[in-house]
């Protein structure tokens, strides 16, 4: 891996636009930036799962709910900090992945998918309907913020503005990416991989496949239970709707169209789907549908989505892409 | 004590027998073809051995353990390899890599450890990756490292996923039709590492159709016809069986 | 019964085992919208009508969908699938807005009462409508030509090719009976419910949870599945509540996969 390579270059680039940019823009597209850090968040994660370990899971929704609910419920109602809470809800997200893991990944392809689909599902139900519990259609109130960090020099890093937040919200993308970069880069890694391509020949080399699956599972569950944190404590207030299946979907989408299975095609895809109906003022009604549109004609025409293309189109060209992003796993 | 002994197995499927009452056993570092017609339950056998299968009765015991109806990924972990009619190799992945992912059972870094790319974590990967070049070395693949697997030739990719087993670090070797699709001039080639194989120490049990080869190169053979074992012994024994014979309808396949 | 909308919609994938995923995902949700379609029709007709309207829909899809990416990996099916679900989602909920809708036929309110139970004429109806469709399956691909066709591909596509059946013909008939029996299902349990845009999670899940319980690869075991899931669907739903009693099918699902993974009448369908 060579210090400049193109990657890296890009990558610092698109870091240092998204350590600046809030600075100058207003209000209001940072907030939008916010929202497509903590999406990217769970796009990261879902790419885990699906573009390196090759599982297409659709009820991702449920963790990002679960993340979301359980930081407030145990904030609120157990009036502990930010922080226990914060920790206290990943680990709880991880939990509920590793619980329906276990007999989701049993089953293989379109029933693994409908199943997960089946979670979701029921989760967003017993949100919906567990009225004393999560307070119903109305949601819960009161996200904390983080409480604010002592630093060494006597001041403190408070995150009451809209800006701290997005930081905050950054700072938790660049460490969840890296942890997926390192991941997916490691032995541990190519058994992922080797997974999603073929897992019956995988098993007959001595995977535990199952048991590999279900890692994956787990931490792709936990980080998008960080995402629904960082939403809850940004917004301040969360109702049903996050946990709604469709909001998964989504997500997927986001990920698809930017390129399963590159590190960069879940930020991409999501940044994409995003900033462009905000852009052209899109009612939110028709973003499911007009999602769903999008995915279909890139799954058909352009199955590797934004950056496949991109290293499609460089191939053509004769360009020496040495490409650092790992393996181009169109699943 | 011989390192697989299998006894009485047998597999229904529905009304279907495809194996019955099966008796045998592999040596340390012998070479056992599995011969017979089409549909004789040979490929079954194999699922059967590496967990693909449950037995419906029966019972394998490898290396004094008793593997019966344990998963594939356990039986791979006991020793057993094999590799697949239909070629089987990660097409997208480069040759080095198909091998490096051959050695995951190995492979002691856990989740945390590779995260943080320890030092334990790097050694590992480079002691991987390393054995991946050996072993490719082996089987004759040494310049082919980087390209996709999926650009070989049959030929190539049939070594490479013998090199892909390999790398398990099997006590026993199952190869189901390695020539299977190969040419002529390249039959050779392959009989010759599977030989290197066997010397290396490793048993080998060999499905094939080819007689001339399997003649020549098994230390024992045995016949299957209709799911169950219509002849064992050494070659020469086997040829002049009279069932082996009627079985095959005279039709000898030259290689 | 949700019994009904289960089995038809069990039917669709059972034909061909992968594609219809994706048709499930829609199918259920085309079961609300086109009900609502009965604009002073005559329920009869509109029955027939949303059968074939929702069979050519399946033909347009399978070939405007499916069919250019049948070679691809599984996987990028199932995401068309998902793609078409959001699409039919969000149209659904754009055209016809989130509040409820009542499905009104002239003997919506009658109720036959036979001693202590009392059931909804309609629902009659819907079981009446699913003995009627299962056993003209039951005869189609037990006795017809093309029948056994559907049966050979859904079962092995190579060896159905090299009988000289011609899968792709196969393949878009059998979507679009999935499709069509789905059409069936909704107008028929349409009244009998209320019409929401989300009303095609419920069926799908309960029919899902059939086809595990039930047994992977047994059409019996599907069957079986569902009626006895549907029973106690409906327990669950007068003893509990509505929403919970998914929750109970689709714990009996979850059950069913930790300790007996096949089902009860599966058979081994995983093959190297």
């Amino acid at each position: 891996m060579k210090i400049f390579s193109p990657v890296r270059i890009g990558w610092s680039l698109a870091l240092i636009l998204a350590i600046l940019l809030p600075l100058v823009l207003g209000e209001y597209l940072t907030s939008i930036l916010l929202l497509i850090a903590i999406w990217s968040i769970m796009a990261v994660s879902l790419n885990l799962l699906y573009g390196y370990t090759g599982q297409l899971s659709l009820g991702h929704s449920a963790f990002l709910g679960i993340g979301a609910y359980a930081l407030g419920l145990i904030a609120v109602k157990l009036h502990i900090g930010f922080w226990p809470a914060f920790f206290a809800s990943t680990a709880i997200s991880g939990l509920a992945g590793f619980l329906i893991g276990i007999p989701a990944l049993k089953l293989r392809g379109p029933y693994f998918v409908l199943v997960t689909l089946g979670f979701a599902a029921i989760v967003g139900v017993i949100v919906l309907a567990w009225v004393d519990f999560t307070g119903g259609a109305n949601g819960l109130a009161g996200m904390p913020r983080p409480n604010p960090i002592p630093l060494p020099w006597g001041a403190e890093l408070r995150f009451d503005s809209l800006r701290s937040m997005y930081y905050f919200t950054l700072f938790f993308l660049v460490l969840i990416a890296a942890i997926c970069h390192r991941l997916v880069h490691s032995l541990i890694g190519r058994t992922f991989l080797a997974i999603s391509h073929d897992e019956n020949l995988a098993e007959s080399l001595g995977i535990n496949t199952m048991q590999k699956k279900l890692i994956s599972f787990t931490i792709s569950a936990m980080f998008s239970g960080v995402a629904g944190a960082l939403y809850a404590s940004y917004n301040v207030v969360i109702s049903p709707d996050l946990a709604y299946f469709a909001r998964g979907m989504d997500v997927l989408a986001c990920l698809i169209v930017g390129g399963a299975g590159t590190m960069a095609g879940p930020i991409v895809g999501t940044f994409v789907m995003t900033a462009i109906p905000e852009g052209l003022q899109i009612v939110p009604y028709l973003k499911t549908l007009i999602n769903g549109i999008i995915l279909l004609l890139f799954i058909i025409f352009l199955p590797a989505g934004i950056t496949g293309g991109f290293k499609a189109f460089f191939y053509r060209w004769g360009h020496a892409w040495k490409s650092g992003k790992g393996r181009n796993g169109i699943a | 004590m011989a390192l697989l002994e299998v006894s009485n197995l047998s597999k229904a499927f529905g009304g279907l027998m495809a194996v019955s009452g099966l008796t045998f056993s592999v040596e340390q570092g012998q070479l056992v073809s599995i011969i017979g017609p089409n549909g004789a339950g040979k490929t079954t056998l194999f699922n059967l051995l590496t967990g693909i299968y449950r037995p419906s009765t029966g019972s394998i015991v490898f290396d004094g353990v008793d593997i019966t109806g344990c998963k594939p990924y356990q039986s791979a972990r006991h020793g057993i390899g094999r590799t697949f009619q239909r070629t089987m190799v990660f097409q997208a992945e480069t040759v080095l890599d198909n091998v490096t992912i051959g050695q995951s059972l190995h492979v002691k870094t856990g989740v945390w450890a590779a995260i943080a790319r320890t030092r334990g974590a790097r050694r590992e990967e480079e002691k991987v990756r390393e054995k991946a070049r050996a072993i490719l070395a082996f089987v004759g693949l040494a310049d082919a490292g980087e390209r996709p697997a999926g650009n070989l030739t049959e030929e190539a990719q049939k070594r490479l996923s013998i090199a892909m087993v390999l790398a398990t670090d099997p006590k026993l070797l199952l190869l189901d039709e390695p020539t299977g699709g190969v040419n002529l001039e390249e039959i050779g080639g392959l009989i010759e590492l599977v030989k290197k194989v066997q010397r290396s120490g490793i048993a080998v049990c060999l499905i094939e159709h080819k007689m001339r080869m399997v003649m020549s190169m098994s230390d024992r053979i045995i016949v299957l016809n209709y799911g169950t074992n219509i002849a064992e012994g050494t070659p020469a024994e086997v040829a002049s069986n009279k069932e082996v014979i009627k079985a095959y309808l005279g039709a000898r396949r030259v290689a | 019964m949700l019994l009904a909308s289960g089995l038809t919609i069990i039917f669709g994938i059972l034909n061909v085992p992968n594609f219809a995923q994706g048709h499930l995902y829609m199918v259920a949700a085309y079961l609300g919208f086109y009900m609502v379609m009965s604009y002073a029709t005559n329920y009869w007709l509109a029955l027939v009508l949303a059968t074939f309207a929702l069979g050519i829909l399946g033909l347009i899809v399978y070939f405007l969908v499916f069919y250019p990416i049948r070679n691809a990996p599984e996987v990028n099916l199932f995401v068309a699938a998902m793609a078409l679900l959001m699409i039919l989602e969000g149209g659904a909920l754009y055209l016809f807005g989130t509040e409820t809708k009542w499905f009104l036929i002239p003997w919506s309110r009658r109720v036959l009462t036979l001693g202590e139970l009392s059931l909804q004429v309609q629902r009659l109806i819907v079981i009446a409508g699913t003995v009627v469709v299962m056993m003209a399956l039951w005869v189609f691909i037990k006795k017809t030509a093309l029948g056994a066709a559907l049966e050979a591909t859904a079962q092995h596509r190579e060896g159905a090719l090299l009988c000289g059946i011609k899968v792709s013909r196969i393949s878009a008939m059998a979507f679009v009976v999935g499709t069509a029996l789905a059409g069936i299902a909704g107008v028929l349990i349409g009244p009998a419910v209320l019409l929401m845009p989300t009303m095609g999670m419920g069926p799908l899940l309960v029919a899902f949870s059939a086809i595990i319980f039930g047994g992977l690869g047994s059409i019996a075991g599907a069957v079986l599945g569902a009626l006895l899931l549907g029973v106690v669907e409906s327990l669950a739903s007068g003893y509990i509540s509505a929403t919970y009693s998914l929750i109970v099918v689709f714990g009996i699902m979850i059950v069913t996969l930790l300790f007996r993974p096949k089902g009860l009448l599966g058979r081994e369908v995983w093959r190297p």
